[in-house]
């Protein structure tokens, strides 16, 4: 068997993460390409829909980043998404997928190493968890709208 | 010290500085369309604040807050941006100067760079960067956002130019660049070059020329940014350790008659100190120990004082106050000995610390200074642009202003303030250019491809080596063909080369493509200029997606090119299954009433309405009392010694006899409704109170504070107990019973700074020794103490507080714990107060208390506009500014604007340049004829909403409602874009445009396909 690579959505708001994301384009730090950004106006945007939908089409891991506590410019976006990612884990252990396939970390735009430093972390950790379960049972692949 | 003639000659302003105040000016300017020539002496835009890590009082990050504002400067189309540029000559005046520029090569071709870094990576030694701790700068552009954005080199340092002009593959370095002299024309000037930090290298018994662990609070902000040397790492300088235990020396060159150190208070250092020990205790917490040395502590702005309560109870941040003599090196520990005295105590303590932080004033630079003379524009005694107190932002020359810090020590929101007074008085001086519909007439009508076949065009940048140095673009462009719906695939070289964009138009046109993928960097960056591509070739803006496959692909994996070159392709995909689902979008475009309506008639309502006026619009200003004026009308003198009362006698005339305004007195607002630019107000107005209704597109409040009269000290009770404003009558109706006084007793921070009412009243300190100064030279024998628990005449207003101290007044400082004891025995007054350098109690007998209760927010007056305008307040019941630091005149609602002391305490002069800055923001405003609102807005489908009101309840901005047919609505105009009611509609009827669901989708099935 091939060795497995993990791919992880990482759900970015325009503000603070992606720019961050960015920044260490711009500072050419390192980090593993399993990750890819969806760009996101405001983490507050991210759907608990999109999360589940993203494993369920086989993502191994997704990752939520939003501003720092206090500095998102649409005041509590971040808080918002906190929540629901919060719900998710605790949905996604439920159901025996596991919650820590989801994650989410906060960051300014100025944080170019945290952003690579979660995108090693997260990398890492799914790693070790190995391919997302529900990928063996979802062949239904019409399930594409909400 | 000018006139109102207006000048038609010339229609373009200089701004000199290219800091956060001239960036300020520069797009208010542009706003209200005038051309701007913006100059800066450095190699990029930014100024100060770009070097900080983050700001007081939210702990913002700086770059997050700033950059929109920097980009935008870099992008308007009435901006040219001149880096590395000064001002060689200059001559004529008001409405027609004549301007020698002097531009330093950069040896760079600024439209070619592309900002890759290849040359700093291979010839760093060409850097010419230092904002501090240069030696470990990541890049030689100051920051990562930096405008231009472009790098410079330094080719005196370069041994090898002809490597170095091979190692750019976009063929930017020019070798044989040379200094530039251009001529320009201008009807106004507005003067923004800042100050520079006080070196601190001169105060040698503060160590910090010889001691690498002494730092100044900018060197210290560059170690905790996260763009900065150590990329955010915590480090001593001395030998890489994390300190644990910092101290901050505040007022180091400041507040000072040493050698090399300037006599006023620099302002901002209190707050920045605070800041520094806060964000290093939310790092760090109990493993850090943070102290403050200080000897008043001046945090007198804006909330500012809760701030300070926050450090000292939540953040455990040490404040001692004292001023430390000496700095040395401990020979033994290595680590730094300071040496202080305290109030308590008769002898010398020693304590040692891992590193201290000077907190560095601010200080007029020999440059601003020479730029001054070449202006002819006076200075003060402190080398500050000389203005008048009723003409703020105005210098001695007729046609030049000035804002920031080259006007006076200041802060962040105060330069911001003065930055839009100053472009608004410069704007009025010259007149509007044409409108530059010549642009917009040029474009192709806008195709409908809603039914055609979806036809996606995919172009691949290479961006010289950035990309096709570790991919092959090529071969991904051969890829991306191969996707559903792509009709057309090609590399293209640089993308945002004009030569390449010209392509792209071509290819579009040519093809009939409808969608347009672009695999190339950020569209944080560059979506905008994709967009006017697709615009100018006919088609829809919106209908454009990016990849960003540099940034955050090559950039970031050229440890592995196969890695990289599939993520490549993974984000190809995902941009085109998005692109292909996208569809036209019409920018939220509103045409706009252009009246205005100004509430409050005082000082600042009536400064905002005349300037208005002026400019040609009709104002209605609205006042609840049967009056103008308002506290002002009490106000006598000012501290510098002018007559408040002449000033407004000729304001109020002014106002009353304007063609263009209309005073309404004795009237109330009722109610509200409407959308920025088309607003309805209810008013019932005297004399019958009959209701009446005004049509207006902004909304300006000047609804001012209420002098406080708590019930403290016995005021209202006896005669001679009485405030600071009565004080202000006595002098000049009561010279006599002035006379008569042999001693005076004033308290300060009676009613403010305690738990009713919490932050400091800002006037009070400046007030109390204005009066002061006054009794004395009515009766110089008087004996008068000052009971006070922090001196806080910030700024140049020091030299008063100087002054005081020089005339005998006696200052005695008391806690917030044992405040002074008043008894009232025998009709006598008799005022008890602890004396902290003897440490005794002390009795004085006096023949009047004078209490310093400052202003309070008339809390029921801003209740009642807040509920009826929807419009969010302080938890002390000022009006809430959009953003505390860099919009402080903007309230969050476009179209409301706030000025004078309903924002928060201000002296007159600081609410005249509010009046005009306010009134500059909403000229701003109605100086288009429409208001363009973008796109992205949440849409409802009515069809599908449930009318849960969980988007009502989860909106940050209070925007949905549910409406009269039982849905919910929300407003384009007042949605900010945030998508976070789209996220939790349970029912999906809330979609955000440019950012749907099925967008989204697309994008999750596009990179996961094939995964299973």
């Amino acid at each position: 068997m091939e060795k497995f690579e993990p791919v992880i959505v990482a759900f970015c708001c325009n503000y603070c993460a992606y720019t961050a994301a960015d920044m260490a384009g711009s500072k050419r730090l390192c980090y593993p390409p399993n990750i890819k950004i969806i760009r996101v106006p405001c983490s507050g945007k991210v759907d608990a829909i999109h999360i589940i939908k993203a494993l369920e089409k086989g993502a191994d891991g997704v990752l939520v980043a939003g501003c720092l506590e206090g500095d998102c410019h649409f005041k509590n976006g971040n808080i918002e998404a906190s929540k629901k990612v919060t719900y998710i884990k605790n949905l996604l252990d439920e159901i025996g997928i596991g919650g820590e396939r989801v994650e989410m970390v906060l960051m300014s735009a100025g944080m170019g190493e945290r952003f690579a430093q979660t995108a090693i972390d997260i990398t890492k950790k799914i790693r070790v968890l190995g391919p997302n379960p529900a990928k063996s049972f979802t062949p239904d692949k019409a399930s594409n709208d909400l | 010290m000018q006139g109102q003639n207006t000048f038609k000659n010339n229609n373009t302003v200089l701004v000199i500085g290219g800091g956060i105040g001239g960036i300020r000016a520069a797009m208010d300017l542009a706003e209200s369309k005038r051309d701007v020539v913006l100059i800066e002496k450095s190699i990029s835009s930014g100024g100060l604040m770009t070097q900080l890590d983050r700001t007081f009082p939210t702990n913002n990050c700086d770059l997050c807050t700033l950059s929109p504002n920097l980009s935008e400067s870099g992008r308007n189309l009435h901006i040219e941006l001149l880096a590395m540029t000064q001002v060689a000559e200059c001559e004529g005046e008001a409405g027609n100067f004549k301007i020698k520029l002097i531009t330093e090569p950069r040896y760079i071709d600024l439209e070619k760079c592309t900002a890759c870094g290849e040359c700093y990576n291979l010839f760093p030694e060409c850097v010419s960067f230092s904002p501090g701790l240069d030696h470990r700068a990541p890049t030689c552009m100051r920051y990562p956002q930096a405008i231009p954005h472009a790098y410079s080199i330094d080719i005196n340092k370069c041994s090898n130019i002809d490597e170095l002009v091979k190692v750019c593959k976009a063929g930017a370095i020019l070798p044989e660049d040379t200094q530039k002299y251009r001529e320009i024309e201008a009807g106004s000037i507005v003067l923004a070059p800042g100050a520079e930090v006080i070196d601190v290298d001169n105060l040698d018994s503060l160590g910090h020329a010889f001691y690498p662990d002494v730092i100044t609070s900018l060197e210290y902000e560059r170690i905790l940014s996260a763009s900065g040397p150590t990329q955010g790492k915590l480090i001593r300088p001395s030998d890489g350790k994390r300190p644990e235990k910092i101290a901050w020396i505040q007022c180091a060159g400041s507040r000072s008659i040493q050698e090399g150190a300037v006599s006023y208070c620099s302002n901002a250092c209190c707050m920045f100190a605070l800041k520094e020990a806060m964000v290093t205790k939310e790092r760090f917490q109990d493993t850090i120990e943070t102290s403050i040395f200080y000897m008043d502590m001046r945090t007198f702005g804006k909330d500012y004082e809760s701030y300070l309560n926050r450090a000292k109870n939540d953040y455990n941040v040490r404040l001692i106050r004292s001023r430390p003599h000496t700095v040395l090196k401990d020979p033994e520990t290595e680590s730094l000995s300071l040496m202080y005295t305290q109030d308590s105590s008769n002898s010398n303590i020693t304590e040692n610390f891992d590193m201290v932080v000077l907190s560095a004033g601010f200080k007029v630079s020999d440059n601003a200074r020479e730029l001054a003379v070449k202006l002819g524009v006076d200075l003060n005694e402190h080398n500050f642009a000389k203005t008048d107190n009723f003409n703020p932002v105005a210098t001695s020359k007729p046609g030049i202003y000035v804002c920031g810090t080259f006007e006076s020590p200041k802060d962040i929101p105060e330069t911001m303030v003065q930055a839009s007074a100053a472009a608004f008085c410069a704007s009025k001086d010259i007149s509007i250019i044409p409108d530059s519909s010549e642009i917009i007439e040029n474009l192709p009508p806008e195709r409908d491809v809603s039914q055609e076949p979806v036809k996606i065009g995919v172009f691949i940048c290479d961006c010289g080596l950035n990309i096709g140095g570790l991919i092959n673009a090529n071969e991904l462009a051969d890829y991306a063909g191969t996707l559903p719906d792509v009709k057309i695939s090609k590399m293209i070289g640089h993308g945002c080369s004009s030569e390449s964009m010209g392509n792209i138009r071509k290819i579009i046109s040519e093809k009939k493509l409808n969608r347009v993928v672009i695999g190339g960097c950020s569209p944080r960056t560059h979506e905008i200029k994709f967009q006017d591509t697709l615009r100018k070739a006919g088609i829809n803006k919106y209908l454009v997606e990016m990849a960003n496959i540099r940034d955050q692909d090559t950039w970031v994996h050229f440890d592995q090119p196969g890695g990289a070159t599939s993520k490549a392709r993974d984000l190809i995909r995902m941009a085109v299954a998005s692109v292909a689902l996208s569809h036209p979008l019409k920018d939220k475009v509103f045409s706009i009433n252009k009246d205005v309506l100004v509430i409050g008639g005082g000082v600042s309502g009536m400064n905002t309405a005349l300037s208005m006026a002026d400019t040609g619009f009709k104002v209605y200003l609205v006042e609840r009392s049967g009056e103008l004026g308002g506290i002002a009308n009490r106000i006598r003198k000012t501290i510098e010694g002018k007559d408040v009362q002449s000033y407004m006698k000729g304001l109020i005339k002014k106002v009353t006899k304007h063609e263009r305004i209309e005073v309404l007195t004795n009237s109330f607002i009722v109610d509200h409704s409407g959308k920025p630019g088309l607003f309805k107000t209810g008013l019932q107005t005297a004399p019958q109170m009959f209701y009446r209704q005004i049509e207006h597109g902004v909304t300006i409040f000047a609804t001012g504070a209420l002098a406080h009269q708590p019930e403290a000290y016995h005021l209202g009770r006896y005669k001679n107990v009485v405030t600071q404003l009565d004080m202000d009558a006595m002098l000049e109706d009561e010279t006599d019973k002035i006379k008569s006084f042999t001693s005076i007793v004033m308290i300060q921070c009676v009613g403010s700074r305690c738990p009713e009412n919490e932050n400091c009243a800002r006037i009070c300190c400046l007030s109390a020794i204005k009066n002061a100064l006054r009794i004395l030279e009515i009766n110089p024998k008087a004996q008068i103490f000052i009971l006070y628990r922090d001196i806080r005449t910030y700024g140049l207003y020091e030299d008063y507080y100087k002054t005081a101290r020089e005339k005998g007044v006696i200052f005695v400082r008391y806690e917030a714990d044992e405040p002074p004891d008043v008894q009232v025995i025998e009709k006598e007054l008799k005022v008890t107060f602890n004396d902290p350098i003897l440490d005794r109690k002390i009795s004085v007998s006096t023949d009047c208390l004078c209490l310093s209760t400052g202003l309070i927010a008339d809390e029921e007056s801003t209740e009642d506009l807040c509920r009826i305008f929807r419009i969010p307040k302080t938890s002390d019941n000022y009006f809430l500014e959009d953003h505390t630091k860099l919009r402080p005149i903007d309230l969050p609602v476009p179209g409301f604007f706030v000025a004078g002391t309903a924002h928060a305490p201000k002296t007159i002069k600081e609410c005249i340049a509010q009046a005009q800055a306010a009134a500059g923001r909403a000229n701003c405003m109605l100086s288009k004829d429409t208001l363009n609102l973008g796109a992205g807005v949440a849409s409802i489908e009515k069809e599908l909403c449930a009318a849960c009101l969980i988007c009502v309840r989860s909106c940050p901005f209070d925007v949905p409602f549910i409406n009269a047919d039982g849905y919910s609505e929300i407003d384009p105009a007042k949605c900010h874009g945030c998508g976070i009611c789209a996220a939790v509609c349970p029912a999906k009827a809330i979609q955000l445009k440019q950012y749907e669901d099925d967008q989204v989708m697309a994008k999750l099935t596009g990179l996961l396909e094939g995964v299973n």
